[in-house]
């Protein structure tokens, strides 16, 4: 009942309903809160695009609409960290940017493989 | 007076230069002047030192090509874009493969190896490679054979043992300073650049010797004017109409603040070299960031044609083609060297397809601007190129930069990956006419502000690609082109931009690969006459060649998708989503070739 509410206006992370901080807020699709939009900065930023493709589906490197179904927030934060040299994926440890915004990062993402964000580029929420 | 003082020193360096310099030019070079002249031998990347990719070989032509078969195959054993092509030299073909950069000679009489060589890199290269894990091929000259790996090494091995002779670091991959291009031998020295445009890595070009690996000289393409080793009074560029000198610091000028020591301008292309002229011909990458409201400017000398005397390294002449770069267009693409007629006149010319659209005719003695008009008709970005000044006409709808970051420009015309990127033209002496494998891509580019890391992709801009619309709805068209005038004679539609290097034959044949997997040849007074076709195991990306061994003409090429165009291959996009990357209009490449890594030899049946 509550989910039917809330059907087509705003989605919050599963966890909201158990009582945990929402991962991320969207807003038809692709209006997010400003600590989700500080992760699509990031992805931006690291050029993780040229592997993982524009709307994370996946180039020479794996989709992550799938990868992040499975992957755990610690496995997240590892393989960014340490990278995965043998199949070509560069560590971002030395990478201030990804780094401070890692948390960000995985709350974009995660967003887009829950398919609650509907696109990959997302605009800020204005302040409510 | 400060400028005076270096002038003299320039000139008093170069004389002395020129005095040692005088007792080598005898026997310099003689080696592989010898190997190119003898039409049997495949002896440089480009088959010669003027960029040409001819041969003289006939006995494949126009009228039995169409019976050649498959002689014999090799495997690589790598899985990744394969460039460049084999070299054959005295009866043994040199093979590369892509990282991780695997070297062999072949006995051609039996097509056994006859030794290898596989360089140990830090893995952690991979994925500093922006386009893929390519490699452009070696050089050889004076028994030895010459690879650029990828982590920046350069290294000389013994043909007949492929031991190293020796070997140098050429740059830093822990910065992104790794490399792709192919090393060229002019006279007694090895010519190498370097990549890293996306990484912010301020480019340069190089030269060690063949002898013993030392450095000679090294020439920055942005900053100071002693490190790019450009005198401001007597290197030249294109302005007002004429040949002026480019005065001092005709780059920092035109950078803001520090933004040049990660400006970019890298080296990764083909070079050539005029013997006569003593002078070395080569293109500068984009300068760095893809956000260009990060750095105002011209942002010299990205983006330009350069000659530098091969002895020195002196800069004689350079030319920018665009200046503040808002769409990644390199100037990195081979200089051919023709003496063609240019406008009616015999000239020493230069001719240059550039990704920006435009194809350039410069007079190779001096830089003087002659032609620069669009070698594909969906070119937008710009109006024309003004031929006084030599800037080309912006058209504000298609400047990412008036749009400004975080605004998605649609629409322009090339994409970033150009009207041809690396994959080299042909230029026949026959015809007169330059045979230019094309792509015809369009684009929607987003900039974006970046910061910089050492180390960390320092790009800034997100791209979509797709076929140009309103026209025949494929990604590629085989061209001829006449640099006299500047005109378009004949265009060969392909589904696919045509990624590999061409090659013309004197026996009337014009071949090239498609990113499908066919080896094609056409006739080359008719480039819509199919001669040949036949389907490689993997997409081509590599430059076709041919030799001569034991009586009997032979034509390869390299099979095995990749490099940019190519770079989705191995996640096999099936969806049909909007806006995609780098792959977009090549998503369709997944129903007609898997990834590959093989060499298919043809030759007419006995």
């Amino acid at each position: 009942m509550l989910r039917n509410l809330l059907l087509g206006i705003t989605l919050f992370a599963a966890g909201a309903a158990s009582g945990q901080p929402q991962l991320y807020t969207v807003v038809d699709g692709y209006k997010v809160d400003p600590e989700t939009m500080k992760g699509f900065r990031t992805w931006r930023a690291a050029a993780c695009d040229r592997c993982h493709g524009a709307n994370q589906e996946g180039l020479v490197g794996p989709s992550l609409l799938v990868s992040l179904k499975t992957l755990s927030k610690e496995e997240f934060v590892k393989t960014v960290t340490n990278g995965r040299l043998e199949k070509g994926m560069q560590s971002f440890g030395n990478s201030p940017a990804v780094m401070a915004n890692i948390n960000q990062l995985y709350a974009y993402l995660k967003g887009r493989s829950d398919g609650a964000i509907t696109r990959a580029k997302v605009e800020e929420l204005p302040p409510s | 007076m400060r400028i005076s003082e270096r002038s003299d020193w320039w000139s008093w360096r170069h004389v002395a230069l020129g005095m040692l310099a005088i007792p080598m030019l005898a026997f310099a070079n003689a080696d592989v002047e010898k190997n190119i002249a003898n039409s049997k031998n495949w002896a440089m990347q480009a088959g010669d030192m003027y960029n040409q990719r001819y041969s003289k070989l006939n006995q494949i032509n126009a009228g039995n090509v169409g019976k050649m078969q498959v002689a014999w195959t090799f495997s690589t054993g790598v899985l990744r874009g394969h460039e460049g092509s084999p070299l054959v030299i005295d009866g043994k073909m040199y093979l590369h493969s892509p990282f991780p950069n695997k070297v062999w000679a072949l006995d051609l009489d039996t097509q056994k190896i006859l030794w290898k060589y596989e360089p140990k890199q830090d893995p952690a290269v991979i994925p500093q490679m922006c386009c893929d894990t390519v490699n452009r091929g070696v050089a050889y000259a004076e028994g030895k054979v010459i690879l650029q790996q990828a982590d920046s090494t350069l290294v000389a091995l013994d043909a007949g043992t492929g031991k190293v002779v020796w070997s140098v670091k050429n740059g830093d991959p822990k910065v992104g300073a790794v490399n792709t291009n192919a090393p060229h031998v002019f006279k007694d020295k090895v010519i190498t650049g370097i990549s890293g445009g996306e990484w912010g890595v301020r480019g340069f070009i190089a030269a060690y010797n063949l002898s013993d690996g030392k450095l000679a000289w090294k020439g920055y393409s942005v900053g100071p004017d002693a490190e790019m080793l450009i005198d401001p009074n007597t290197t030249t560029t294109w302005a007002d109409g004429a040949v002026k000198p480019v005065g001092a610091d005709s780059s920092l000028k035109t950078w803001r603040g520090d933004q040049w020591k990660i400006g970019g301008g890298t080296t990764w292309g083909w070079y050539s070299y005029d013997k006569a002229l003593n002078l070395m011909y080569y293109g500068t990458g984009n300068p760095s960031t893809w956000n260009p409201s990060q750095r105002p400017g011209d942002n010299k000398w990205s983006m330009s044609i350069w000659a530098r005397d091969v002895d020195s390294g002196k800069v004689k002449w350079v030319y920018q083609m665009t200046p503040f770069d808002e769409w990644d267009f390199d100037g990195i693409n081979e200089m051919i060297l023709a003496d063609i007629d240019v406008k009616g006149k015999p000239t020493k010319a230069l001719v240059h397809f550039d990704r920006n659209g435009f194809a350039y005719t410069l007079d190779r003695t001096n830089g003087a601007l002659l032609v620069a008009e669009k070698y594909d008709p969906n070119v937008n970005w710009a109006t024309h190129v003004d031929m006084k000044t030599g800037r080309p006409q912006v058209v504000s709808k298609y400047s990412t930069a008036q749009n400004g970051p975080d605004v998605n420009t649609k629409g322009v015309c090339p994409a970033a990956l150009g009207s041809k990127d690396q994959q080299p033209a042909a230029f026949d002496p026959e015809t007169k006419l330059f045979y230019v494998p094309t792509n015809h891509v369009c684009m929607d580019y987003e900039p974006f502000k970046v910061e910089y890391t050492a180390g960390q992709p320092y790009v800034g801009a997100t791209l979509s690609m797709y076929p140009a619309p309103n026209s025949h709805g494929g990604l590629g068209n085989y061209i001829t082109w006449n640099a006299g005038t500047g005109k378009i004679v004949q265009s060969h539609p392909e589904k696919f931009s045509v990624w590999s290097g061409a090659l013309n034959t004197a026996g009337g044949l014009s071949c090239y690969g498609t990113l499908e997997g066919y080896l094609k040849c056409v006739d080359k007074k008719d480039i819509n006459k199919e001669l040949f076709k036949f389907k490689t195991p993997s997409g081509i990306i590599g430059n076709v060649f041919t030799y001569e061994h034991k009586g009997k003409q032979y034509l390869g090429v390299f099979s095995g998708i990749g490099g940019w165009a190519g770079i989705g291959m191995a996640a096999g996009l099936e969806k049909d989503t909007d806006g995609l990357g780098a792959v977009g209009g090549y998503r369709e490449l997944n129903q007609y070739t898997e990834l590959g890594g093989s060499l298919t030899i043809f030759a007419l049946p006995n």
